[in-house]
């Protein structure tokens, strides 16, 4: 025999040691920092309580064109300019926008950073904004989404969360906006938004080698000319849960996939279970190993992949399931994914199972200690969420900690298969008649 | 900025039975990247036989001689790691990311499924992948729009015969008749340890891991008649240009302009790398300076152009721009076109060169910024030029790149004679 049979086991461990944390109010602002000895890239992000969330009900997608139009010229110079200034620098403005905040950002070699926050600070505080620019960005971004929705998945999705969260609300439209919204704002819209959400001084997160960094000249640079403080944050949100669960029929004629989305509401990220419910989610549609994963793609062959999660922002979480599925597989597809739903709801995880989920989600924040960029983000989470210098280190501790018991509790607790909403964006006239014959639950067509 | 572009040791072994093991220390961060690169990808498989080493892939995760199936994932997920694979044209390969002290895991799982896969495998593991594979091109290249451009682009590129003709992901037809025998017949020509390297980068001293690569590879057999991919060197000028165009349901208007240039790695190469990076990379790019603020007939997010780096002949060059509403198909062609043209005739600028310099180097240190990020590149560079150390010429290389070399590239490479052209026109609503 040429190999060895007995597979090994592990070595000594290494200590998690998340590196040093710097918190500095300079200049009005808060610095968040992190120091990475002899790392040469750097990662500098403006922090702004300016997420989705922000966004009036019937404005949804003002952010992302906000985001786009910061770059078509500043008060110092014009959007060709601004480019060549910032990309001579080796970087791009990246701009990501969720529910709870807005985030804009360089990453360069360390020597370069200096400058790049001062053109970003200069496109974020001093934009010009000139009402053509404006407009054009917008019918840009409008036709972007439109693009966008073109694909399989937003389309289903919106429908999930308009049904999960009520369209008359802003979280239950979609966190970028459709391309009917976003062609509907106006540049007082985004100049005003601008104006309420974009001078207040913000959080400048720092990842690198702070040997190499003047951290005050950076912040005084991030929060010149800043103004104003920061504005009350709303609390969770109660949301109900349906009392029976449907499909929601959104036709893709000649599909040869149904995209399935599968949820219902959840707790917000505050949630005293939310290290069992992660877990829990793991084990149920996580991991590549997962009950899900496992049976639709490996045993059955439906599926590229399916996963599911509970994911939470500040005021309020959904549980969703989602995956591809050849549209002839369509209907047993979802009759075995809400089986491994409902199963997990009744009898929780096992040891074996669990066992797998806690230490990948603890090895996870192992692997992730090594660039600039997940640094950055890891950073982010503790200002986003208010969480301590040493949360990751303890939410290490608790993944490992966690118990059969209380992760089969928050399954019991945090499932709700009879309340799934199910929607399915596929080719209507081939598989509706089996979706009804599914016993599932009510069908009903969207109608767009 | 350093003179080379890999400021970190590499040290290097070969086993007896040819596997070649290469190690980069850097205790940075508490975790280990192991890498195994196979010099086997998609331009082996011979006619029927398209996306074999893609389907094969899959099948290296379901179970080997001591691995039960879904074992694999399974052991490296409940150790805190990341894994997967990917198949391209040039090779297949295999890695993942662990907590330090798991090391010795990975070794073991890599070297079973090299040693110990065919015992393992069965009919009804091949079916099921099957159906996982023909679900992956569903989802990736049939079920959205423009999704099937690269497989159009490949055989407009490359005539029938040459290595890069097909696409990776293979047709449905020759998926469908895949036999087992012919998988096991592939793990025994290809998956030998003298057609491998293995990378592992991170928190781990060189001299273990050549121990430990001997202790779990060190018996696994070598072959010696590893037969060869057909030449891709080469590929006659036509003297004529490819033109595809497709009505389909798509939401506008699209077109790809593809070029024929040098095989990644060649000086030739590092000039394409620099060209495109002018041409479509970020706001100041040239196409997006053109078409998408300055003529205004292109959607800003989606105008591009970039270089697929492969080894094994003339790599292509693909620029890509989509209509804005209102914006003709031809109109696009022409100005995507006039752009990639004046490539050739309007000399390239000090800070055009500069930023795309700038930004090239911010990208190779973020791909250097992670562990798993140096051995997949140790690993090619060991595999397709025969030493890792190699991987330090790279950024100087194309940091010594002038506009006199990217004019006469373009007028060389990139005249109308040699251009695919391939366009999407949405369909007629009724």
């Amino acid at each position: 025999m040429t190999l060895i049979a007995t597979r090994p086991g592990p070595g000594a461990p290494r200590p998690y040691r998340f590196p040093q944390v710097v918190r500095r109010t300079v200049a009005g602002g808060q610095v968040v920092a992190a120091h990475l000895p002899g790392q040469n890239l750097a990662v500098a992000l403006l922090l702004l309580d300016a997420g989705a969330g922000r966004e009036p009900v019937g404005k949804e997608g003002l952010g992302g064109v906000l985001a786009k139009a910061l770059e078509e010229g500043t008060s110092q110079r014009d959007a060709t300019a601004y480019a060549l200034a910032i990309e001579a620098l080796g970087t791009e403005l990246v701009t990501v926008l969720d529910w709870d905040s807005f985030q804009v950002s360089v990453q360069v070699p360390v020597e370069r950073l200096s400058a790049a926050v001062e053109l970003l600070a200069e496109a974020v505080r001093t934009p010009r904004l000139d009402p053509a620019d404006v407009r054009r960005v917008r019918d840009d971004e409008a036709t972007a989404l439109r693009m966008d929705w073109a694909n399989p998945g937003p389309r289903a999705e919106a429908v999930l969360r308009a049904d999960l969260f009520g369209a008359e609300n802003r979280w239950g439209r979609p966190m970028y906006g459709d391309p009917d919204s976003v062609a509907g704002l106006d540049v007082d819209d985004v100049t005003v938004f601008h104006s309420e959400w974009f001078i207040r001084p913000g959080t400048l997160i720092v990842a690198g080698d702070l040997e190499r960094i003047d951290l005050d000249a950076l912040a005084a640079a991030a929060f010149a000319g800043a103004g104003g403080g920061p504005v009350e944050k709303a609390g969770p949100i109660e949301v109900s849960l349906h009392d029976q669960r449907r499909i929601i029929l959104v036709d893709r004629p000649g599909s040869v996939q149904s995209t399935l989305r599968l949820g219902h509401p959840s707790p917000h990220r505050a949630h005293p279970d939310y290290v069992p419910m992660t877990l829990a989610g793991t084990v149920l549609g996580g991991a590549f190993t997962s009950r899900l994963n496992h049976l639709i793609r490996e045993v059955r062959g439906y599926t590229y992949g399916i996963r599911g999660d509970f994911a939470a922002s500040r005021r309020f979480g959904r549980f969703a399931v989602s995956s591809g599925v050849q549209t002839a597989v369509t209907a047993p597809a979802l009759v075995e994914a809400v089986g491994e739903i409902s199963r997990t709801e009744l009898t929780g995880v096992t040891e074996d199972e669990l066992a797998v989920a806690r230490s990948w989600r603890a090895g996870q924040l192992s692997v992730e200690l090594q660039s600039p960029r997940a640094i950055a983000s890891a950073l982010t989470t503790l200002v986003v969420h208010d969480l301590p210098d040493d949360y990751h280190a303890r939410l290490r501790e608790s993944l490992l900690a966690a118990d059969v018991e209380q992760v089969s509790a928050a399954a019991a607790t945090h499932l709700h298969p009879e309340s799934l909403t199910l929607v399915v964006e596929g080719d209507s006239a081939v598989i509706r008649d089996e979706l009804v014959a599914s016993g599932l639950g009510e069908v009903v067509d969207h109608t767009p | 900025m350093p003179d080379s572009g890999y400021p970190w040791p590499i040290e290097t072994t070969r086993l007896d039975n040819g596997l070649r093991v290469v190690v980069s220390e850097d205790r940075t961060a508490p975790a280990v990247a192991v890498n195994l690169w196979y010099d086997v990808g998609s331009r082996h498989e011979p006619e029927g036989q398209t996306g074999f080493a893609h389907l094969f892939e899959h099948l290296m995760f379901e179970g080997s001689a001591n691995v039960a199936k879904t074992e694999h994932m399974k052991l490296i997920q409940g150790s805190g790691g990341s894994l997967n694979a990917t198949t391209n044209p040039d090779r297949t390969n295999y890695f993942e990311t662990v907590p330090a002290e798991h090391l010795e895991l990975a070794l073991w799982l890599e070297a079973d499924r090299m040693g110990g896969l065919v015992p393992a495998l069965t009919q009804e593991t091949l079916d099921n992948q099957r159906e996982v594979v023909k679900n992956e091109r569903r989802q990736r290249y049939e079920n959205v729009p423009y999704g099937d451009a690269w497989l159009r682009l490949l055989p407009l590129l490359y005539p029938p015969g040459h290595p890069y003709h097909h696409a990776t992901i293979g047709s449905m037809a020759d998926l469908n008749a895949a036999a087992l025998a012919t998988f096991q017949g592939f793990h025994t020509t290809y998956y030998a340890p003298n057609n491998a390297v293995l990378t592992v980068v991170g928190d781990a001293d060189p001299a273990e891991v050549f121990a430990l690569a001997e202790k779990y590879f060190g018996a696994i057999p070598a072959r010696d008649d590893i037969p060869a991919a057909p030449d891709g060197r080469t590929v006659p000028a036509t003297g004529q240009p490819a033109v595809e165009a497709v009505t389909a349901d798509v939401p506008a208007p699209r077109v790809y302009v593809a070029h024929r240039t040098h095989p990644y790695g060649t000086t030739g190469y590092d000039v394409t790398t620099v060209l495109a990076t002018v041409l479509g990379t970020g706001r100041g790019s040239r196409l997006y300076q053109r078409l998408a603020d300055g003529e205004r007939i292109a959607q800003p997010d989606l105008v591009g152009a970039y270089g697929v780096d492969l080894a094994h002949g003339p790599a292509p060059l693909i620029a890509t721009a989509t209509a804005r509403p209102g914006v003709s198909a031809e109109r696009l062609r022409a100005g995507l076109t006039d752009v990639v043209d004046e490539l050739a005739t309007v000399p390239v600028t000090a800070a055009e060169l500069d930023r795309a310099k700038a930004l090239l180097s911010t990208q190779w240190w973020r791909h250097m910024s992670t562990v798993d990020g140096r051995a997949d590149v140790l690993g090619r560079y060991a595999t397709q030029f025969g030493d890792p150390a190699k991987i330090g010429e790279r950024l100087p290389a194309w940091l010594a790149v002038t506009a006199e070399q990217i004019a006469e590239q373009a007028a060389e490479l990139l005249g109308a004679a040699d251009r695919v052209t391939l366009t999407y026109v949405p369909e007629e609503t009724p």
